[in-house]
């Protein structure tokens, strides 16, 4: 037991059964699947969906408190003094552990769908079960090794599902672009365990945040920073957020789940669990405040110079996060945990109704070739529009509250940039956002419009059916279409959370959420005062700017007018795109002139010159001499007894002169 | 005393010259017997020297056992003929590597 | 004084005789004179006995075996140093070396002082008991020297037996022990080796 546990000690056994049921429905499929085939599915599914009952069940053990100790803390092995792991479930944990086993089992029962008649179909299932199970055992442990070994996992998992579709030479690039981006940050959280081992001795959170007033001011932002860079990493903050669009090579189903609900929050999981860090360190949170604030408007301008209908909603989750971030940067943990919750539901909506989009047109993706869809897939549309009702923060949906919290957060603590950087950015989401369903939705089909004429120059690139690889024709040899309800069942769960998960926050101090996060989260004591605004001119203004928004994208892309000139339009805008932004603000040429290009003169350096030159060079070398010694002294063997008789002679003869000359020793 | 040990060692010389030089064996065994007998001169001069009749001795035994390794070198030399039929010191080359 | 260097004069000459002669028969010549006029030697420095010895089994002896293997030698037709000359110019190495050689000894005999026995005695012959004589060299012999005499008597047997192994006879030895009759009707393990055809 570590010596100061953050939880009551106890033995939990229904935490193991949350925890290792998806390794084991992962083990099983991993073994099993050739023979298991479709039922691989709903196996899977079963796993989460029990360890989602689990979760429930210690729902009690999770929130109890009890003198100063907040929820359940289960031991398992001490492995060197210090270097205790055990699992910690409190109420940060019992949050995301919700959404892993809750969304995770919706997304689940959506992929028997989504992905029947698919080949590698029991594959996808076992990676599922292990994502799950990576991520669970990153927001279970209770120790920083154990967070270490979870996220490097859920990286590992990250990389299997978004190159599901190995043949595809982009998705390759895609899964290992994603691999080494988190890599970094896992190095960054090892050096910050180091320096946590240095100072405490210890890796239990307990531990360390009690030893928190023993460190300096300059080795507690170290430590943060380090942290920082693996929460940029794997939440996609700029800098290191190039992996997460060409991530949306995975199936849409891993999008949802991987890249909108769990694994991108990880970094947010992580800050808000070391919150006492970050209350202590001014300085960190400065950083990331500001961080989060950049990725959230660079997101969104980025969002709105996409075609593929999932790279919009992957940048919209890079801006999501951002907010995120910058809410638990500025010290609004609850905040920040608010939008995370809110985000999951309203982003895996988003996902799985496009995936019932790309489904529906056999793997379409770019929005120009969609259009009028609002008549043929009218329960997507409704998913959708409830999707984007939330994430623009309309009054009443649930993305409102969790904004606006943070928002007003932010000015609370003295941050009036990021204030005002947060509420452009709302505003923009709110034109990409609905740029995306008015393009999508409304006007007339465009599918059987030819590419060129809608300005698209390689459609192999450009999302288009064949880019995205999924043939059907290849292997739907035997596609059984599977029951609607099983990807339209999710979507039609999650209406409910979207819409109405955040009244929790109603009732601003008193509100069920705040009362729930109190006992866990710190004060964060600001030296300067804030801003305070009266609530609703707060309110009001977000809203009007996101009515802007609004009012940008109907004027652009809504009006009969316009839908009527759709093709031609569409078309200028693509041609008329900024560099700039069809770049992505050139930060993938950055990193390969700065990084990849250096990396690989040296391999070829090393490949063509050092290799062949010194290291073979060295061995040759060494064995040329020992021939070249063996044909000196082999010259010497000539066979012929009159040489040998010389050579005797020269050798008495040194004796001989070395007795003359030096003398025997008298 | 010293012009008989220079004289002996001109002796012994000439018989290292001749044993490297030729490629007769019956020669070189000639010049190993020159050898010996410049080794004996310095001995029975030494000997002469000292008084002490021990080199005479050793001379008489170095005379001894020059005999048995000439019988016996000449004995290998007899066989070596018997297969090939000449005799060339240069033809016993096996040892060449 | 002059008969020293006439006499050392007269024994390299018969010594680079005996080294650079082309036949065989003209070095053992040259290797006669060479001991005939070392046992003189020997009898200027009072080593009589040896002086003898010297005549009658080297030059007697030995030289005789040398005669006698010659004419066994060239009683073919062929003559002798036939194939190619595998290291030639090889002398000049040997020269410089002996050269050399020679210089280094003759230096450091000359510059080391050799001190002999005060008394030594010098030119006294004819008795019995005098230095070098028979009987002076008996008494050593057989007295103070018995043990190298009896192993050199034992070397000479090895000598003699390594000679007769070596160049006898050519027939076969016989087989050690006659095959038992259930021996000859299994397979031998061993096959016996071919030994050498006779001529």
């Amino acid at each position: 037991m570590p010596a100061h546990p953050l939880g009551l000690e106890g033995t939990f056994p229904l935490l193991f059964l949350i925890w290792l049921l998806p390794l084991f429905g992962a083990v099983m499929i991993w073994a099993f699947g050739p023979r298991f085939k479709s039922f691989a599915g709903p196996l899977g599914a079963t796993m989460v969906g029990v360890a989602f009952l689990a979760t429930l069940a210690e729902w009690h053990d999770a929130t109890a408190i009890s003198g100063g100790l907040a929820g359940a803390h289960q031991t398992l092995f001490t492995w060197l003094p210090g270097f205790t792991f055990g699992l910690l479930f409190d109420r940060l944990t019992l949050t995301w552990t919700l959404i892993i086993t809750g969304v995770g089992f919706l997304i689940h029962v959506y992929s028997i769908g989504y992905l029947a008649g698919d080949k590698a179909f029991a594959r996808f299932f076992a990676y599922l079960n292990f994502f799950i199970f990576a991520m669970l055992t990153l927001v279970l442990s209770d120790n920083f090794v154990g967070l270490l070994v979870g996220w490097g996992l859920v990286g590992l998992a990250s990389y299997f599902l978004i190159g599901f579709w190995f043949y595809k030479p982009s998705a390759v690039a895609a899964a290992r672009k994603a691999f080494v981006i988190n890599v970094l940050g896992d190095v960054g959280i090892l050096f910050a365990i180091v320096v946590i081992v240095a100072h405490v001795g210890s890796i239990s959170y307990g531990d360390t945040f009690l030893q928190i007033p023993a460190y300096t001011p300059h080795d507690l932002f170290i430590v943060c920073v380090a942290l920082f860079i693996g929460c940029a990493a794997k939440s996609a903050q700029v800098p290191l957020h190039t992996w997460l669009p060409d991530a949306m090579e995975g199936p849409t189903p891993v999008s949802a789940l991987i890249h909108a609900a769990t694994m991108v929050t990880a970094g947010v999981y992580l800050i808000a669990r070391c919150a006492p860090l970050w209350t202590a360190s001014a300085d960190a949170r400065e950083l990331v405040g500001a961080i989060g604030a950049l990725t959230a408007i660079a997101g969104a301008v980025l969002g709105l110079a996409q075609w593929d209908i999932k790279r919009i909603l992957a940048y919209s989750t890079m801006s999501q996060i951002g907010y995120m971030i910058m809410g638990v940067g500025v010290g609004a943990f609850d905040s920040g945990v608010l939008h995370f919750l809110t985000h999951a539901f309203f982003k895996a909506q988003l996902f799985l109704g496009a995936g019932i989009i790309i489904h529906h047109l056999g793997d379409e993706q770019d929005v120009r070739l969609m259009g009028g869809l609002r008549k043929t897939l009218p329960f997507a549309f409704v998913a959708m529009l409830t999707g984007v009702l939330a994430i623009c923060g309309v009054p009443g949906f649930s993305g409102f509250f969790s904004k606006d919290a943070i928002l007003s957060a932010t000015l609370a603590h003295g941050h009036p940039w990021l204030y005002a950087i947060g509420v452009l950015t709302a505003g923009i989401t709110a034109y990409y956002m609905f740029r995306l369903l008015f393009v999508v939705f409304f006007g007339t089909y465009r599918g059987k419009v030819d590419p060129s004429d809608l300005g698209i120059r390689h459609p192999e690139l450009a999302g288009t059916a064949s880019a995205s690889g999924h043939h059907p024709a290849a292997d739907d040899a035997h596609h059984v279409h599977p029951p609607a309800w099983l990807m339209s069942g999710p979507v039609a769960i999650l209406i409910v959370p979207t819409v109405l998960i955040g009244w929790l926050a109603y009732g601003g101090d008193a509100s069920p959420w705040k009362t729930f996060w109190e006992p866990v989260f710190p004060k964060v004591v600001e030296t300067s005062a804030g801003f305070a605004l009266p609530e609703l001119a707060g309110t009001v203004l977000v809203f009007g700017v996101v009515l802007i928004g609004f009012a940008l994208a109907y004027l652009r892309y809504g009006t009969p007018a316009v839908l009527a000139q759709s093709v031609p339009r569409l078309r200028t805008e693509t041609v008329r795109m900024p560099t700039v932004l069809v770049n992505e603000y050139y930060f993938d040429a950055a990193i390969d002139a700065l990084f990849v290009r250096p990396a690989q003169l040296l391999g070829r350096f090393f490949g063509t010159i050092v290799d062949p030159l010194a290291l073979d060079g060295v061995v040759h070398e060494a064995a040329h001499t020992a021939a070249w010694l063996g044909h000196l002294f082999r010259s010497f063997q000539t066979g012929i007894v009159r040489v040998y008789a010389l050579s005797i002679a020269l050798g008495a003869a040194c004796f001989a002169i070395y007795y003359v000359v030096i003398g025997v020793g008298r | 005393m010293e012009s008989y040990i220079a004289l002996s060692a001109v002796m012994f010389f000439l018989g290292v010259v001749g044993v490297i030089a030729r490629r007769n064996p019956l020669i070189v065994l000639m010049s190993i017997e020159l050898m010996f007998n410049a080794a004996n001169l310095a001995l029975v001069t030494f000997s002469k020297l000292w008084a002490n009749n021990t080199g005479h001795i050793f001379a008489f035994l170095v005379i001894t056992v020059a005999a048995a390794e000439a019988a016996i070198g000449l004995a290998i030399v007899v066989v070596a003929f018997r297969k090939q039929h000449y005799v060339d010191v240069d033809e016993a080359s096996t040892l060449k590597g | 004084m002059i008969a020293f260097w006439l006499l050392s004069f007269a024994l390299i000459a018969t010594a680079v005789f005996t080294i650079t002669a082309q036949k065989p028969v003209y070095s053992v010549v040259g290797l006669l004179g060479n001991f005939v006029i070392l046992a003189i030697l020997y009898l200027t420095l009072n080593a009589e006995f040896l002086a003898v010895i010297q005549i009658v089994v080297y030059s007697g002896a030995i030289l005789i075996l040398f005669l006698f293997v010659i004419a066994l030698l060239s009683s073919g037709v062929k003559p002798f140093d036939i194939g190619p000359d595998r290291a030639p110019r090889i002398g000049i190495p040997a020269a410089v070396f002996a050269l050399i050689g020679l210089c280094i000894v003759v230096f450091s005999v000359v510059r080391a002082q050799i001190a002999g026995a005060p008394n030594a005695p010098q030119g006294v012959t004819g008795t019995a008991d005098s230095f070098g004589s028979v009987g002076d060299f008996g008494v050593a012999l057989f007295t103070k020297n018995l043990l190298p005499f009896e192993v050199t008597a034992l070397l000479l047997m090895v000598a003699v037996i390594g000679v007769v192994l070596l160049a006898g006879d050519e027939k076969p030895a016989p087989p050690r022990r006659k095959p038992k009759a259930r021996d000859l009707e299994r397979e031998p393990i061993v096959k016996p080796v071919e030994t050498v055809a006779p001529r």
